[in-house]
């Protein structure tokens, strides 16, 4: 992919190392973010239990899964109206 | 997922993801202490923590390991798919 880069600046060390740990970073923050969310949805709080209910195991998959389905869907919507929000003010009629 | 690194630059991701790690765990650890008090313990006539509230927050980090563990799997398959499914649409 490097001919792709071809005119830009080799990045840094720094950058590629920044660029990766920035990766995994995202990762690891949508994972905690999900596990906050999904526990308080689907754990009974009142710790009545020390073991998963059959329930709740099952409410956490389901959670999990459309954990990452909004996620995708959010991002995917996102992101068609900033492009159209940007093709607008591109179209250069002069309006702000 | 190298991203083509040398063999330098992957030993100083390596360490800093370490560091990342301790304090992730930290983090993970403070949610838990966190989590299972506000949920247990709500009783402030004695200073020492009940026995009921014993019980509960022994429950409570049992249930939260568990649930940490199958999120955890549910995670790593769903985070697989969805970067599969980015990859194809790259291509």
């Amino acid at each position: 992919m490097s001919f792709l880069g071809f005119g830009r600046p080799q990045p840094t060390s720094a950058e590629k190392i920044a660029a990766v740990e920035n990766e995994l970073k995202v990762v690891a923050e949508m994972h905690s973010r999900m596990v906050k969310i999904c526990t308080l949805k689907c754990i009974d709080k009142t710790y009545r239990e020390g073991e998963l209910a059959k329930g709740e195991a099952v409410c956490l998959d389901r959670c999990a899964a459309k954990f990452f389905e909004a996620h995708q869907k959010i991002s995917d919507q996102l992101q068609k109206e900033t492009q159209a929000q940007q093709a607008g003010r591109g179209g250069g009629f002069g309006m702000q | 997922m190298d991203g083509g690194l040398t063999q330098a630059e992957s030993r100083e991701l390596d360490a800093r993801i370490q560091k990342r790690q301790v304090k992730e765990f930290m983090n993970v650890f403070g949610n838990l202490v966190d989590n299972c008090f506000t949920s247990c313990v709500d009783d402030f006539t004695s200073k020492a923590l009940s026995g009921r509230e014993n019980g509960c927050l022994s429950r409570c980090v049992l249930k939260s390991m568990t649930t940490q563990t199958r999120l955890g799997e549910r995670f790593g398959e769903l985070n697989a798919a969805m970067t599969a499914e980015m990859q194809q649409k790259m291509r």
